[in-house]
C-alpha cells in the first residue's frame, strides 16, 4: 500500500487524481492539499503519507521550496514533484530540492502510476542535470551559492556543506531556499 | 544610419498624418489670391507664371505623397519663393506669404531641433535677398523697420510654432500607440494565465481519468478509450502552443518584420548601420520565437562589444532549411570567451531545443565576427495532419 497526498491549486487536477488513485490497487489516495502551508502541515501530520504528489507551479509561492521543507520534516515522505512544464531546466532546483522525482502532468494514469510505484520502491526519477542548464544557473547565482550547490551536487549532505563553509546547518538551509527562489522559472513562458 | 532613419520617419510622419495638409492647401491658395489682389493694379509679364507656380504646386504637393515628403522639393519650393520675392522687385513683396507657406510643410515634418534650425535660417535667407534684391540692389531699404522686423519674426515664429504643434501630436500618437500595445499584451497575460492556470489543468485531469480506464476494458470499447486518450494528448500539446503564441516576442508579426523592428530600435540610437535582409518563410511559433531571440541576441552582442560600423541580418530561405546571418565588422571575438558570457550560452541552448545549428566564426572576409544559425524547416509530410 502507497499512501499518496495530492498537493495542487487545481480542485478539477485534484478531483481527478482522487478518482484515478481511488481506483488503483496498490495506492491509496491519503488526502489532498491546495499548496497553503497552515493547512499541509496538519494534512501530513495526519495522514501520514508514503509519498507527496506536489504541483511545481503553486500560486502561493514555489514547489520546490516547499518540497525542501517537507523533505525537511522528521520523517519525511518520498516527494514526486509533478510539473506541466517538466522540462530538463528543472533538473537541477529539484535536485537542490531534494525530490524523489519529476513528472510530467501531460503522463497518462499507467505512467504516473509506474512513476510512483517506482520513486516508492527508492528509485530517483530526475532527468540529469546537463552541462548547460548548469551553467545558466550559475550565471543567476553569487559565488558563495555556486560553491553550495557545486558540494550539494556532488553527493555532499547538508550537513557536510555547513562544516566545509563553516557555518551552521540552518544557515545552509536559509542559502538553499534562497537559491531555489533564485532558480524559480516563470511558467508558462516561449522560452522555458 | 541615424540621417537615413529619420528621413524615413519624417515620410512616415507625413504619408500617414494628412492633417497638416489642408491648413497648407488653404494658405498657399489664399496667399496666392492675396498675390493677384496685389499685382492686378499694375501686371508684369513675369506675374503670370509666379501666380500660375502658387496654383500647380498647392495641386503637386497636395497630390503627390512622395513630393511632399522630399527635401529636395522642399528646397525647392522654398527657393523659388525667395526667388519670386527677388523678383518682384521689393521685400515687401506680394510673394512674401507664398514663400512662407514653403515652410509649413518642413516645420511639420522635421524634429523639433531640425525645425529650429530651419525656423532660425529662414529670417536670414530672407534678409539675405532683401539686401540683394530690389529695390536697391545692394542696399537694404528700410522705410519702417517695423515691417521689416515683422517680415522678419513671421517666418520664425511660424515654423517653430507648427512644429512645436505636430511634434506635440507625434509625441501624443506615439503615447497612445505604447498604451495600446500595453493594453493588448496585458490581455495575452491574463488569455495565457487563464488557459494555463484552469483550461490545461482540467485537461491533464480529463486525460488522466481516461487514460486510467486503459488496460482495464474489453476490447470491444479498448480502441474507443485508446482514442480518446490520443485526442486529449493532442488537446494538451495544441494549447502549448497557443500558450506559446501568446507569449511569442513577435505578437503575431512574421519574423523578418519582428526582426526588422527590433534592428531600428537597438540601431536608433547609435552610429551603427544595421540591415536586415531577405525574407523568413512561415514557421512554428515556438520556432520562430526561439530564432528571433537568438538573432537579437547575436545583434546586441554586436552593438555592445564589437565596436562595428555595420550589423547585417541576413535571412535566406533553402529548400528546407532557414539560414540567418548576423555580421558585424567590429573588433572579433576575444581569444578568450569572458566569464558569465551567458548570452552565447543561451543562445546555443535555444539552437538546441529547436534542432538548429549555430555557428559563431570570425568574419569572412575580415575583420568582425558572424552566428549563422540553421533553421531545418519541417518538411509537409512530417507536419501534424
Amino acid at each position: 500500500m502507497i499512501r499518496v497526498v495530492v498537493v495542487d491549486d487545481h480542485p478539477a487536477l485534484r478531483a481527478g487524481l482522487h478518482t484515478v488513485i481511488d481506483a488503483e490497487p496498490g495506492i491509496v489516495f491519503a488526502g489532498e492539499g491546495d499548496g497553503n502551508e497552515e493547512t499541509l502541515w496538519p494534512l501530513l501530520e495526519r495522514a501520514r503519507p508514503d509519498l507527496v504528489l506536489l504541483d511545481y507551479h503553486l500560486p502561493h509561492g514555489d514547489g520546490f521550496q516547499l518540497c525542501y521543507r517537507i523533505k525537511h520534516r522528521m520523517t519525511p515522505p518520498q516527494v514526486l514533484v509533478y510539473s506541466a512544464y517538466a522540462s530538463p531546466a528543472l533538473a537541477l532546483p529539484a535536485a537542490l530540492a531534494r525530490a524523489d522525482g519529476l513528472v510530467d502532468k501531460g503522463l497518462g494514469a499507467r505512467d504516473l502510476f509506474d512513476a510512483i510505484r517506482r520513486v516508492h520502491g527508492g528509485e530517483r526519477l530526475l532527468p540529469a542535470v546537463s552541462r548547460v542548464h548548469l551553467e545558466e544557473a550559475g550565471a543567476r547565482l553569487r559565488g558563495s551559492d555556486q560553491a553550495l550547490v557545486a558540494m550539494l551536487l556532488d553527493g555532499a549532505t547538508e550537513a557536510d556543506a555547513a562544516a566545509a563553509l563553516d557555518d551552521e546547518p540552518q544557515v545552509v538551509q536559509r542559502q538553499v531556499q534562497r537559491i531555489l527562489g533564485a532558480l524559480r522559472l516563470d511558467v508558462p513562458a516561449a522560452s522555458a | 544610419m541615424g540621417g537615413l532613419l529619420e528621413a524615413t520617419a519624417a515620410r512616415r510622419s507625413v504619408s500617414e498624418d494628412a492633417r497638416w495638409l489642408l491648413p497648407f492647401a488653404v494658405a498657399r491658395l489664399a496667399a496666392t489670391a492675396i498675390a493677384i489682389v496685389l499685382v492686378s493694379p499694375d501686371p508684369a509679364p513675369e506675374d503670370l507664371p509666379m501666380l500660375a507656380y502658387g496654383v500647380t504646386s498647392t495641386g503637386l504637393l497636395v497630390g503627390g505623397g512622395g513630393l511632399r515628403a522630399s527635401r529636395a522639393v522642399w528646397s525647392l519650393d522654398f527657393a523659388a519663393g525667395l526667388l519670386f520675392v527677388g523678383l518682384s522687385g521689393d521685400w515687401r513683396s506680394p510673394y512674401y506669404l507664398l514663400w512662407l507657406t514653403s515652410l509649413v510643410l518642413p516645420a511639420a515634418a522635421l524634429s523639433l531641433r531640425r525645425a529650429s534650425l530651419l525656423a532660425a535660417a529662414a529670417p536670414l535667407a530672407f534678409l539675405a535677398v532683401a539686401f540683394l534684391g530690389g529695390p536697391d540692389p545692394g542696399r537694404l531699404e528700410v522705410r519702417s523697420t517695423e515691417t521689416l522686423a515683422i517680415h522678419l519674426s513671421l517666418p520664425f515664429l511660424l515654423t517653430l510654432a507648427i512644429a512645436y504643434a505636430a511634434s506635440t501630436v507625434r509625441e501624443l500618437q506615439r503615447e497612445r500607440a505604447d498604451r495600446e500595445r500595453m493594453a493588448v499584451q496585458a490581455e495575452r497575460r491574463r488569455i495565457a494565465w487563464e488557459l494555463h492556470d484552469s483550461a490545461k489543468q482540467r485537461l491533464h485531469a480529463a486525460h488522466l481519468l481516461v487514460s486510467s480506464l486503459q488496460g482495464r476494458l474489453p476490447d470491444s470499447v479498448a480502441a474507443t478509450v485508446t482514442r480518446a486518450v490520443v485526442e486529449l494528448e493532442s488537446a494538451a500539446s495544441d494549447m502549448d502552443t497557443s500558450l506559446a503564441e501568446l507569449h511569442s516576442p513577435l505578437e503575431g508579426r512574421p519574423l523578418d518584420e519582428a526582426l526588422r523592428a527590433r534592428a531600428a530600435e537597438l540601431g536608433a540610437g547609435t552610429s551603427v548601420a544595421v540591415s536586415v535582409t531577405g525574407r523568413a518563410p512561415r514557421l512554428a511559433p515556438l520556432i520562430a520565437a526561439h530564432v528571433y531571440r537568438i538573432a537579437a541576441e547575436a545583434l546586441t552582442n554586436a552593438l555592445r562589444h564589437a565596436d562595428a560600423r555595420t550589423v547585417a541580418i541576413t535571412l535566406e530561405p533553402r529548400e528546407d532549411q532557414l539560414v540567418v546571418g548576423v555580421r558585424d565588422d567590429g573588433q572579433g571575438m576575444p581569444g578568450t570567451v569572458r566569464a558569465g558570457a551567458t548570452g552565447m550560452l543561451a543562445m546555443h541552448s535555444r539552437a538546441a531545443s529547436i534542432g538548429a545549428a549555430l555557428d559563431v566564426a570570425p568574419s569572412d572576409p575580415p575583420p568582425g565576427t558572424t552566428v549563422r544559425l540553421v533553421v531545418p524547416l519541417a518538411t509537409p509530410q512530417e507536419e501534424p495532419a
